[in-house]
């Protein structure tokens, strides 16, 4: 018998008892539809929460602190600064794709009647392009000129000394314009006992330390109350940061910068914070190890999520689960409409055999059936749960937008419903095979069933 | 289509070599524990059946012509003796080897019809042909030659429920012959039939024997009915009584011609 015979005959028999059929059906797309909605919001609540933590940093990217810097009880050959040589080494880890040191500093900036203290974060240009631009673009980076990227909520840093007003008293962000001429102080020690008319060791008045105009680069993205990663810092190149502060201190020590007992300067710069890039998120935790065991503080969003991923593990299996137990009461209905329906076709069945029906063609017939029942039920119950999803999602986010000014947008704003095409494709198949798995001992009887029935006369 | 001629060439030959019976029924018995008693519903039954033979078996309900029937086609196994088929002893196949069988040697007439309520008349005829895995086209195709044949064509498209019985019985006949069969079995053909229509039904039987040299077994409990085939077989308890020989209507191609 052939296939499409097989499969035509028994869509007849579905299509003959059209209510039973029916109500079959309903039964499977109950129970597919609770199962892709239950997992849904499983995946949905976990990757929220996945992207809410990829909105403090990228995943793939692993932040190393040194804390030697500030261990006063080591000695100086102990200590193993983070400096360009321990650099390459991260470098050389395997999975590793990139290296950025951060040179932090702070720094006074000026313009108009405003002054504010910056915190300028020497970085490589790698480092600069994972920043999103609102306004401005990195195409003239330049390695020898210095040239300041700054974060989109730096202007709440800005302060008219004279008359005390900020942001935080006034509640409006101070008139300060980072594309008209920024003037940068670099020695801030200088600067604050020069205008507080301080002294030096020979009595001399204290010069106030030289201004230098920084050309800005760009602005990162985001208005003045978005949060992101990049919004409170100034971002520059590091090179150019390392050529202006060699050349504003000479051979004196750098304030933040180790000294050596003596108190001399370093002949490198030390770092205290570098960011390592890694291929994927898989990998992460390996070299996280790796530089651990070197003797660093590292850390990474990816150990977030790898724990939040195996909670949210168990919360989709006891999902899963509900959903599963409202598939298999519809899979007990496939069973018995499927007994039902042998019962009837008994003489059918026999009329079959009589006239040289292969045995396993009747047990196929009743799997198709089955099977198709739960591919009915299958297909209508996907296509229900993208409604119920999209009502849910719908509800969901209006729901958290007016909670949202309350809550200060601390967490992540999106779908909690997500049905990914694997979740599709898997519950499709799923529905076939307890469909036809309903429909085995059902088939296996009417295979069985004799022949005879067909010859007696009712 | 040449697929199953061969077989039947096939078959036939050995038949040659074996017996020249057809069919070949050697010593059956079958018997029937109830309780403690011992039923014989058939008591050592011998004959043999040619091919191009009309056969009617013809007995009382319980006489057990109808056990004899289901042992000849295979749907129910003897206690013991032997069924001889083209030269293939089907009591000793299995349930797979049987259905195989009759799909492709014989064909079967009911009683109560036994068409598919799901199916149209051209899609009933052509089931056995779906069985075999013949294309759709072309088992339709054969099953309106047939049906014309069987003077329904004009029921192609209705459905069972909307046919009188004599033209659901015409289907049915249709559908035994659509596979070529070199035996066709009828239980009762005419029992759920009025007399005009059971001469009709009876006549075109006839008609498949001489005209399309057919095998043709048939059980009756009505003696008159058994007129029509050339060779009686009267079974009373499990036992064959006597065999009588010749038609008491002789067929004839035009109108008909009473004895």
């Amino acid at each position: 018998m052939k296939i499409k015979d097989l499969i035509s005959l028994s869509i007849n028999n579905l299509k003959r008892r059209k209510l039973r059929t029916f109500l079959t059906v309903l039964g499977v797309i109950i129970g597919t539809a609770s199962i892709v909605v239950m997992v849904s919001l499983g995946i949905g609540q976990s990757e929220l929460q996945t992207e809410m933590i990829e909105s403090f940093g990228s995943l793939t990217t692993i932040s190393v602190y040194d804390q030697s810097m500030y261990d006063m009880s080591a000695s100086d050959k102990d200590k193993t600064y983070m400096n360009d040589d321990m650099l390459e080494q991260f470098q050389n880890i395997p999975h590793v794709t990139g290296v950025s040191p951060i040179l932090s500093f702070n720094a006074i900036c000026r313009q108009g009647a405003y002054e504010g203290r910056i915190n300028i974060q020497g970085v490589s240009n790698e480092y600069l392009k994972d920043i999103e631009l609102g306004q401005g673009d990195l195409s003239d980076i330049d390695d020898k000129k210095l040239k300041f990227i700054y974060g989109n909520q730096v202007k709440r840093e800005f302060r008219n000394p004279k008359t005390g007003e900020d942001y935080w008293s006034t509640g409006k962000e101070p008139d300060v314009d980072f594309n008209k001429p920024m003037f940068v102080v670099f020695d801030t020690d200088k600067y604050y006992q020069s205008v507080n008319g301080g002294t030096d060791e020979n009595g001399n008045k204290i010069k106030m330390p030289k201004k230098y105009i920084i050309d800005t680069l760009g602005v990162v993205k985001g208005g003045p109350e978005d949060y992101n990663q990049y919004c409170y810092g100034v971002y520059c190149n590091i090179d150019a940061l390392k050529t202006q502060l060699k050349s504003i201190y000479r051979n004196k020590p750098i304030p933040g910068q180790p000294t050596t007992k003596k108190g001399k300067a370093l002949p490198y710069f030390v770092y205290n914070e570098a960011k390592v890039y890694v291929d994927s998120m898989e990998n992460v935790m390996d070299v996280q190890k790796a530089i651990t065991d070197m003797g660093y503080m590292a850390n990474s969003n990816a150990e977030w999520v790898e724990q939040n991923r195996k909670s949210m593990q168990v919360q989709q299996a006891v999902l899963g689960g509900i959903g599963a137990v409202s598939l298999l009461v519809a899979a007990i209905g496939i069973a018995n409409t499927m007994m039902m329906s042998i019962y009837e076709r008994t003489k059918e069945i026999g009329v079959m055999k009589v006239l040289g029906c292969d045995m396993g063609n009747i047990r196929d017939m009743f799997l198709v059936e089955s099977g198709f029942i739960g591919l009915m039920g299958g297909t209508i119950g996907v296509a229900l749960s993208f409604i119920i999803s999209k009502i849910i999602n719908f509800m969901y986010i209006k729901n958290q937008m007016s909670a949202e000014g309350a809550m200060m947008n601390m967490e992540a704003v999106g779908n909690i419903s997500r049905i990914p095409l694997w979740l599709v494709a898997f519950t499709l198949f799923f529905a076939i095979v307890v469909g036809m798995a309903a429909g085995f001992f059902p088939s296996q009887r009417a295979m069985k069933l004799s022949p005879l029935a067909a010859i007696r006369n009712e | 289509m040449n697929d199953i001629l061969d077989k039947g060439l096939e078959v036939k030959n050995e038949a040659d070599n074996e017996a020249k019976a057809l069919i070949s029924v050697k010593d059956l018995y079958k018997i029937y524990t109830v309780g403690t008693n011992k039923v014989y519903a058939l008591n050592g039954v011998s004959f043999d059946i040619f091919k191009g033979e009309f056969v009617a078996i013809v007995g009382t309900s319980g006489s057990g012509k109808s056990t004899l029937l289901n042992m000849l086609a295979g749907l129910e196994s003897p206690t013991k003796g032997t069924v001889r088929i083209a030269g293939k002893q089907i009591e000793k196949m299995n349930e797979d080897q049987l259905v195989a069988f009759r799909r492709n040697n014989i064909g079967f007439i009911f009683q109560s019809y036994n068409l598919l309520n799901t199916m149209n008349g051209e899609e009933n005829v052509a089931m056995p042909l779906m069985f075999r895995g013949v294309e759709k086209e072309e088992r339709l195709r054969l099953a309106r030659e047939y049906m014309k044949l069987m003077n329904v064509l004009d029921q192609a498209k209705h459905m069972p429920n909307q046919m009188s019985g004599g033209q659901q019985q015409r289907i049915g006949i249709a559908r035994a012959m659509v596979v070529q069969p070199k035996i066709i079995f009828a239980d009762e053909p005419t029992g759920n039939l009025d007399s005009k229509t059971t001469k009709d039904v009876l006549k075109i039987m006839q008609k498949l024997v001489y005209e399309q040299e057919k095998t043709l077994v048939m059980v009756t409990h009505d003696n008159n009915l058994a007129g029509y085939a050339d060779k009686r077989i009267r079974i009373v308890d499990g036992k064959i009584v006597d065999i009588e020989y010749g038609s008491c209507y002789k067929y004839s191609n035009g109108g008909e011609e009473n004895a």
